[in-house]
């Protein structure tokens, strides 16, 4: 298609068929993408270290997200450990107790129910608290009985287990209930704000991702200054000559993302092992929850945007501002 | 084919290159464009170009207005005129195949036509047996030749050369000249600025020549030249 010349005809070049058209549109997209892998491999040192940059940039933001997730996932197994403490008065005997106790079992809401006598409690008491002898000076046993409360894992959340409280509560033989739930309610609040710190980190993160890509872009534009130049010259529009650095881009995005997995697989692999004496030590089963495959295919299709991004903004500035002048 | 009417160019800073400049170069024309070093040759080119904005005044190309030409059009339009530089701009980093072919792969070219046209273009200029060449294995001339291909590889009805044999021996100057002269015969239109008088003189066109930003010999032949005030620079 010729501007000035109507007359003119340029029979090889991409031709008026619309469909063709979109298909030629997309291979030559596809030239371009190639072609800017070729321009990668060109310097291969130093592409790699910008990519390597970029894989260990994106790659604390992925591990503070698994840190979050498998402390989440943590936290789901302690909130079954809600239990509920009920004092029972001073003048409810064994028998009583014993009733209210078979009473609070028929609950479809508990779990397991436990009496503790205050005879017990005392005992316990005396054991633990160092106290010892000087206990045995009082003349009276100030500890109350007590009934501890598992509900079943329907009510063991916080608000249902305060539910379940309060019904239990209503029993004349209880002085008062107890929920041992405020240190859960402490650590989630504690969570939560690490949840926001690693969200504020991992912004600042990708930010400095984009910006190292932006300036990369930059330096490549300026290294091919005269090449944009010949480029204008013999008619290349703006969105042609600034193909091959968004390309660029993406591709430092997608390398510098599966480095970040690999870096990221690779710390898993290696706090694997300190977890596991961690756990024996809890007499528990701890699984690190890695990077599941939608996962990776954000933090792929995320590294790309990025670098896509990075790209764009640098090429914005750039690729417009260079016009051949010093000579013809 | 190039119709410039009443044509002012003044850089930012006042600097004054072209002065109410007309002249007008026919369909199917070659014709030189002299005058000494910032006498405006430059500028008038660009404006051509259009790498610059005449700052009041009218160029045509073809009879369309290039003032209306916007930025987003000046790619387009640019591949109707073929450019021809003093030191080549060929990208020293591609075999002379890939610079050829630069103008086709913009256009969207398939690669079997940019292969034949490319091949066309080198045979017309003699340097088909260099097109897997690195441009650094070639001469000053060779340069200069594989520079006129690409120029010419997507036919364009217009020729721009500024100082194309600037860096050239006589005898390469007068090949290159020839080359023109072979183009003019197929019906392209030839501008070829230059200060190279004896050149112009060994050849019989139309010369337009620029004197501190103004055209002051419109037409005349290169023999009323030798005439005139104007000395040979060396």
């Amino acid at each position: 298609m010729s501007l000035l010349f109507s007359q003119r005809k340029s029979p090889g070049a991409a031709s008026n068929v619309p469909g063709h058209r979109l298909v030629m549109y997309f291979i030559r997209h596809l030239q371009q993408a190639l072609a800017s892998v070729g321009e990668l491999w060109r310097m291969p040192i130093s592409s790699l270290l910008t990519m390597a940059v970029l894989g260990v940039s994106l790659a604390l933001p992925t591990t503070l997200h698994l840190l979050l997730k498998n402390s989440e996932q943590l936290r789901g197994t302690w909130d079954n450990a809600a239990q509920i403490s009920l004092f029972l008065k001073d003048n409810i005997d064994q028998a009583q107790a014993q009733k209210v106790l078979n009473r609070i079992k028929l609950y479809p809401q508990v779990n397991e129910v436990e009496y503790i006598s205050s005879t017990q409690a005392l005992g316990e008491f005396k054991q633990l608290s160092g106290f010892g002898e000087a206990l045995s000076y009082l003349d009276k046993n100030p500890l109350p009985s007590l009934i501890l409360v598992t509900p079943t894992s329907m009510y063991s959340s916080p608000e249902g287990a305060r539910e379940l409280l309060l019904k239990l509560q209503q029993q004349s033989e209880v002085a008062f209930g107890k929920l041992d739930i405020t240190w859960l309610e402490k650590l989630t609040a504690i969570i939560d704000l690490l949840e926001d710190g690693v969200y504020a980190l991992g912004v600042l993160l990708l930010l400095s991702v984009v910006l190292v890509l932006a300036n990369t872009i930059r330096l490549s534009i300026l290294s091919r200054r005269e090449e944009i130049e010949v480029l204008k010259l013999v008619g290349a529009t703006n969105d042609f000559i600034r193909r091959p650095f968004l390309y660029t881009g993406i591709w430092y995005g997608v390398i510098g993302g599966l480095i970040a997995w690999i870096c990221v697989s690779l710390i898993l692999i290696w706090l694997e092992g300190a977890l596991l004496t961690l756990a024996d030590q809890f007499s528990t089963q701890i699984v690190l929850a890695g990077l599941d495959f939608n996962e990776f295919l954000i933090l792929i299709t995320l590294s790309s945007g990025l670098g896509w991004l990075g790209a764009y903004l640098s090429v914005m500035r750039h690729v417009y501002e260079i016009e051949p002048e010093n000579q013809l | 084919m190039i119709r410039f009417e009443e044509v002012t160019k003044v850089y930012q800073g006042g600097q004054q290159a072209l002065n109410r400049v007309n002249f007008h170069l026919k369909a199917g024309e070659m014709a030189f464009l002299t005058g000494h070093s910032g006498a405006g040759k430059s500028t008038l080119l660009k404006l051509v170009a259009m790498m610059e904005r005449p700052t009041s005044g009218q160029v045509f190309i073809n009879g369309h207005n290039l003032n209306k030409i916007t930025k987003k059009q000046v790619p387009f339009a640019r591949r109707d005129i073929g450019m021809i530089f003093q030191n080549h701009r060929l990208l020293m980093d591609r075999s002379v195949f890939n610079n050829v072919a630069i103008p086709l792969i913009i256009e969207g070219y398939h690669l079997s036509d940019i292969k034949r046209r490319v091949a066309a273009a080198l045979d017309k200029i003699g340097l088909l047996n260099k097109l897997n060449n690195m441009p650094h294995t070639l001469s000053g001339g060779e340069l200069q030749r594989v520079g006129i291909a690409r120029a010419i590889v997507n036919k364009p009805p217009l020729l721009l050369a500024d100082e194309p044999t600037g860096n050239l021996d006589p005898a390469l100057s007068l090949e290159i000249m020839r080359v023109f002269e072979e183009l003019n015969s197929v019906g392209v239109a030839v501008l070829v600025a230059t200060h190279d008088l004896g050149l112009i003189a060994r050849m019989k066109y139309h010369t337009f020549t620029l004197k501190q930003g103004q055209m002051t010999q419109d037409g005349l032949s290169s023999t009323d030249l030798q005439e005139s005030e104007f000395e040979p620079v060396i």
